[in-house]
């Protein structure tokens, strides 16, 4: 039987946002197994800002997937905002993720032939706003300052630029949560610094749950608390 | 949605362009080829008009709509015939189908007895005179000006030279009209024809005209000559397959086009779908974005496909005897087999890109 830490209980007695119970994923690579994830429990309440650390190979990304409904766990449960991934079709998956989570990745994942706007207004088009809301995009915008890069295509703007309208895009449609892999792992330290004073910055103000995969310290710090994993599981 | 699409119509330009270009082939197919058919149909309906008789008169296997070389009907059947009521003229037609001068088709050539054919017909020499010899042969104006002939030039029937002595109008049955003697001569088949045209006293009457000659002389073919044309793209050996076979081609042409090329396309964004679907898009957002593309695509490849249709009727039309004809009708057929191809065309890689992995998409490099 795996070890069970259960970690991340918040100092205020807010009710988990998200929750998984005795998680695991096991890959099959040829006839090998593969244990990603060993029983992982994991609470994170509404407006935390969770970071996750570990060595590589040790099951935060497949975590972080398995958290935002792109890979389906062997066996467990995924609580997102009262829905539990684990059990649900696959269709039903994709419209919790298109409803409650919003993606930032290392490589940022734009779309390189739309602009700045248009990578935003593609994810409000998937989220069910045929017109988008215009007042939301220019606050997002706004706020993390990309006003003057609208017409912009990802090629033409800086990395740290990317990043941002990446974590414009992610939050646009008002998420539940955010879900960060490595957000500033292609940045140097002044465009991680901006990228990470955002995050905060939307925790902060906005009270968005975040939940952030980084191997950086000094960016784990900027959390209000700290996920270890080891070996697919859960350390600290 | 609309706005990827657009870009990625315009960011990759081979791609689009392939696309386009498949879809263009497989219209200009389908128009080309449907207006060389009805061209062929209509002038040939011009041209059984323009005989100036309401009924012919064969035997069965040797329909005046056939394409063979046949003169087995005896031309005695025209006394036969002038003896019916209701008929005021006749005139004796064999009909012989060699390969084009051009090289491309075939054209069939007239033998004809000039006084009669002339009574009924109403023919008019332009210039040059009548045909005397087994080595002379007229033609019409439209002939003349297409193969630019005039009165003195050769032309080749039966393998052999003959001269052309005379450029009548209007164009009434073949475009070339020889000695019907001559041809019998050639085909060894004396005192043989392949029709005889009846002129009836009242035109009005060709019916009931019709009817008498089918009872006086059964078992043989009597046709009102406005039925000729109809007949004839029905008796032109598999002109509806032909027209079925283009349409099929065509559209594999532009499905394989389109598949191909969007297949490509989507094996280059596999990274893309995989953004997508983080973002929460559904698989029938995925290949509702896709088959999207590909109807713009096509769209702008049927539109190209259409113009580029014209262009090579126009082109065909002043550079070869071919007579085509235009059809909106077809255009429009044309338009939505592309437009379907497209959609054909796209839905296998549509539906592996909702199908994919999301996160082996995302980290395709």
């Amino acid at each position: 039987m795996s070890e069970v830490v259960r970690t991340g209980q918040p100092a205020a007695a807010a009710s988990p946002i998200l929750t998984t119970e005795e998680l695991t994923m096991t890959y099959h690579v040829g006839k090998v197994d593969v244990y990603a994830l060993r029983g992982v429990n994991v609470d994170v309440a509404k407006g935390d800002f969770v970071s996750i650390m570990g060595p590589s190979g040790c099951g935060k990304s497949t975590l972080l997937h398995i958290l935002g409904g792109l890979l389906q766990p062997t066996s467990g449960k995924v609580i997102v905002d009262g829905e539990n991934l684990a059990t649900v079709t696959d269709a039903e998956r994709t419209d919790i993720r298109r409803r409650k989570i919003g993606f930032v990745f290392q490589r940022f994942n734009l779309f390189p032939t739309l602009t700045a706007e248009g990578n935003l207004k593609l994810a409000e088009h998937i989220h069910g706003k045929t017109g988008g809301d215009s007042n939301m995009r220019r606050e997002v915008l706004r706020l993390l300052g990309l006003e003057n890069k609208l017409h912009h295509k990802p090629l033409e703007l800086s990395g740290g630029e990317q990043q941002r309208v990446a974590l414009a895009r992610a939050i646009v449609n008002r998420p539940s949560i955010i879900l960060a892999d490595e957000p500033t792992g292609n940045l140097d330290s002044e465009n991680s610094d901006m990228v990470l004073r955002m995050l905060k910055q939307l925790n902060e103000q906005f009270q968005q749950t975040i939940v952030m995969i980084t191997h950086n310290p000094e960016a784990a710090a900027v959390a209000s608390r700290t996920i270890e994993m080891r070996d697919g599981r859960v350390v600290s | 949605m609309d706005s990827l699409i657009a870009s990625n119509i315009r960011q990759r330009p081979t791609r689009t362009l392939v696309s386009v270009a498949g879809v263009a082939l497989g219209v200009i197919l389908i128009v080309v080829n449907t207006s060389l058919v009805r061209g062929m149909l209509s002038d040939r309906m011009g041209r059984e008009k323009g005989l100036g008789a309401e009924i012919q008169f064969s035997r069965k296997g040797s329909s005046v709509i056939s394409v063979s070389s046949i003169l087995s009907l005896d031309v005695r059947y025209g006394d036969r015939l002038k003896q019916i009521e209701g008929v005021e003229n006749v005139s004796p037609v064999g009909r012989y189908v060699q390969r084009s001068s051009t090289g491309f088709g075939i054209e069939q050539l007239d033998g004809i007895d000039f006084d009669s054919y002339q009574a009924i017909s109403g023919l008019k020499l332009i210039s040059g005179r009548p045909f005397q010899s087994e080595n002379e042969v007229m033609i019409d104006d439209f002939k003349a000006a297409q193969s630019k002939l005039t009165v003195g030039s050769d032309i080749p029937v039966f393998g052999q030279t003959k001269k052309v002595v005379g450029i009548y109008t209007p164009a009434s049955g073949s475009r070339i009209k020889m000695s019907l003697r001559a041809l019998q001569d050639a085909q060894s088949a004396p005192d043989k024809c392949t029709f005889i045209m009846v002129k009836c006293k009242n035109p009005a009457d060709e019916a009931i005209v019709q009817e008498r000659i089918d009872k006086e002389l059964p078992g043989n073919i009597v046709i009102l000559t406005r039925d000729v044309a109809t007949g004839f793209g029905r008796a032109v050996p598999g002109l509806d397959g032909f027209i079925r076979s283009v349409l099929i081609l065509s559209t594999i042409v532009s499905t394989l086009v389109i598949l191909i090329a969007m297949y490509t396309t989507i094996t280059e964004r596999t990274r893309e779908i995989g953004i997508l679907k983080s973002l929460g898009a559904s698989k029938s957002y995925i290949v509702g974005l896709i088959e999207k593309e590909a109807l713009a695509i096509s769209f702008i490849g049927v539109i190209a496909g259409v113009a580029g249709a014209g262009l090579v009727t126009f082109v065909l039309g002043k550079s070869t005897t071919l007579q085509l004809e235009f059809d909106w009708k077809w255009v429009l057929i044309a338009g939505i087999v592309g437009l379907a191809a497209g959609l054909l065309g796209a839905l296998y890689p549509a539906l592996r890109a909702a199908n994919q992995d999301p996160v082996a998409a995302l980290s395709y490099e």
